[in-house]
């Protein structure tokens, strides 16, 4: 009867209109895992081009404080051959990952003391657990959470003297007192080496959401 | 007495005055440097230096080259022209020549210290050494822990040992003492040097007071910045200052409290011989300083040229081929890491 059919048009309808919803919905869901992806992808480049460039600045500013202070002062034949511990270590982690399993995470420690009592700072980026976002790189300090202000701010004043004596102490092996343009290449370096652990962190995120499209 | 060397000088010094003054004219010209700068490869530099001086220095030198290989071929030059000048000459010529080795001699004992701290094999040291500052029992350094037995087995043969009256200690060689010993023997061979100058009396005297006055002002100058933000105290600072120069004493105690840049700054822009030199680079900045300390240097070492019967010029010649060989270190390391439009801002052109 005409009742019935405009009914069973009408269901038909309701199914095709839901079925119409999942696919946009489905559509849509894979745009988002498209535009992460993409989105990771541009990063990445982005990172890599910063590292190009200040690996350029680190040589050049070396060369520069060879020309300011003599071949004879800075040179591989200076550098101290005796055991002593790294002044920067990288922790590899696995972090869970929704559907995925475990992905690697990378977390820079920079000047850690000899003691290991982790003084240093903890330069660790939280790329895969914040994949709908756009990425910021977090800075932890370890210890401080709990602290007031003024005395969180004398504890980042201490870290900060210690790193600065760190620095001071590695390049003591070019002498005591060493050209502005060492320090310069020292801290050239110090940034490419942090973009490399957000480099690997990004490579990570960005194989991951590649992982999420390909899935079916 | 001053004005008359033109009767004597030539007796004994005459020959080794030309000599010197022709090896001046083989220095590199703009025209050299221009053609330099627009080298691609390390292999470009070597085909153009064979036009030059330095040609049969590098001629066997196989392909890669590398920017160090340059530089020590090149060096041995300077020391083939030098050992021709010492071997031909007499007293007093004989002793300047040689005071012109001695801070050689500091740098390389104070490698060969540093680099034994640091566990590094001594013949690797040895070999890294600057032909000009070698002497016999250079090897023996290794053996020593301290400055007094640095000096009692080794340095007290050698001409730097009137030089560590002041930095005898039996405390341990560290980076920072070693530092330290560094600039102190350096202070003291140019306060040598300079009295050594003026007992010569005549134009030698006049030149080369000045060119040591201006070295000693630019190394306190470079240690004052160089030593801000380290553990060097400010007396500290202050002893490795030389005795003599336009900065001191004056200039010396002001320098010693500087903190910054802008505060050395303000100190040399006092003495106007420096101010220009200042005024070339804006507040805040000391990346063209070098550059500006090396022109100065440069345009008084070419004046010595202007002036006959002296010995400034060998000191002079010696300078600007060091210079020379800065230069083409600084356009080496720009072609070879792709920084060619950054040449300009170390090279010193003389002519």
């Amino acid at each position: 009867m005409a009742g019935d059919e405009e009914i069973e048009i009408y269901e038909e309808g309701e199914e095709s209109m839901e079925v119409k919803n999942e696919a946009e919905a489905k559509t849509e869901g894979g745009d988002e895992k498209v535009l992460q992806f993409l989105d990771s992808l541009d990063e990445y480049l982005t990172l890599m081009d910063s590292l190009n460039s200040k690996l350029r600045e680190g040589w050049f500013d070396l060369a520069s404080a060879r020309h300011s202070m003599g071949t004879l002062r800075i040179s591989s034949t200076l550098l101290d051959l005796k055991d002593h511990s790294a002044s920067s270590t990288l922790q590899v982690t696995d972090q869970e990952v929704e559907s995925l399993g475990s992905v690697p995470r990378f977390a820079l420690s920079k000047w850690a003391s000899k003691g290991g009592s982790g003084k240093g700072k903890d330069f660790s980026t939280d790329a895969v657990s914040e994949m709908g976002s756009p990425r910021s790189p977090q800075l932890r300090h370890r210890g401080v959470s709990e602290e007031k202000p003024s005395a969180m701010g004398e504890t980042v004043l201490a870290a900060d003297e210690e790193i600065k004596k760190e620095r001071a102490k590695s390049l003591s092996v070019f002498g005591g007192l060493v050209s502005p343009k060492l320090r310069g290449a020292q801290l050239s370096f110090e940034t490419a080496l942090e973009t490399l652990v957000e480099i690997a962190n990004t490579r990570s995120s960005m194989l991951t959401a590649f992982e999420r499209i390909t899935k079916k | 007495m001053y004005g008359f060397e033109a009767l004597t000088f030539n007796i004994h010094s005459g020959y080794l005055e030309a000599i010197v003054r022709g090896h001046r004219a083989g220095l590199l010209t703009t025209a050299d440097y221009n053609n330099l700068c627009q080298c691609e490869n390390l292999d470009d530099i070597k085909m153009h230096l064979s036009a030059t001086k330095y040609g049969s220095y590098l001629q066997n030198e196989p392909s890669p080259l590398h920017t160090t290989t340059i530089v020590e071929k090149c060096t041995l030059k300077l020391v083939d022209d030098y050992k021709h000048m010492i071997c031909q000459a007499t007293e007093p010529m004989s002793t300047f020549l040689e005071y012109i080795r001695y801070g050689h001699m500091i740098d390389n004992v104070v490698l060969i210290v540093t680099g034994t701290l640091h566990e590094r094999d001594v013949q690797e040291l040895i070999e890294k050494c600057h032909p000009l500052g070698m002497f016999d029992s250079i090897a023996t350094l290794a053996v020593a822990q301290n400055m007094r037995e640095l000096y009692r087995l080794v340095l007290v043969d050698t001409p730097l040992a009137p030089y560590f009256s002041e930095c005898l200690t039996s405390e341990d060689l560290d980076d920072m003492n070693i530092e330290i010993m560094r600039n102190t023997l350096y202070k003291a061979y140019l306060e040598d040097f300079y009295k050594f100058c003026q007992k010569l009396g005549g134009a030698t005297a006049e030149i080369m007071s000045d060119l040591l006055a201006f070295e000693a002002d630019r190394r306190a100058v470079n240690i004052t910045i160089n030593s801000i933000g380290t553990e060097l105290t400010r007396e500290d600072r202050k002893k490795l200052y030389s005795n003599f120069g336009l900065l001191y004493p004056y200039g010396h105690e002001e320098l010693a409290i500087c903190e910054d840049i802008d505060q050395v700054r303000g100190v040399m822009e006092k003495y106007p011989p420096y101010q220009a030199i200042f005024s070339k680079m804006s507040y805040g900045e000391s990346q063209m300083l070098d550059k500006a300390f090396y022109e100065e240097e440069v345009r008084r070492l070419c004046l010595a040229f202007e002036q006959q019967f002296h010995y400034a010029v060998f000191f002079a010649y010696m300078r600007l081929r060091e210079q020379e060989i800065r230069n083409l270190m600084w356009i080496s390391e720009c072609v070879a890491q792709n920084q060619k439009s950054r040449i300009h801002d170390s090279v010193v052109y003389m002519f």
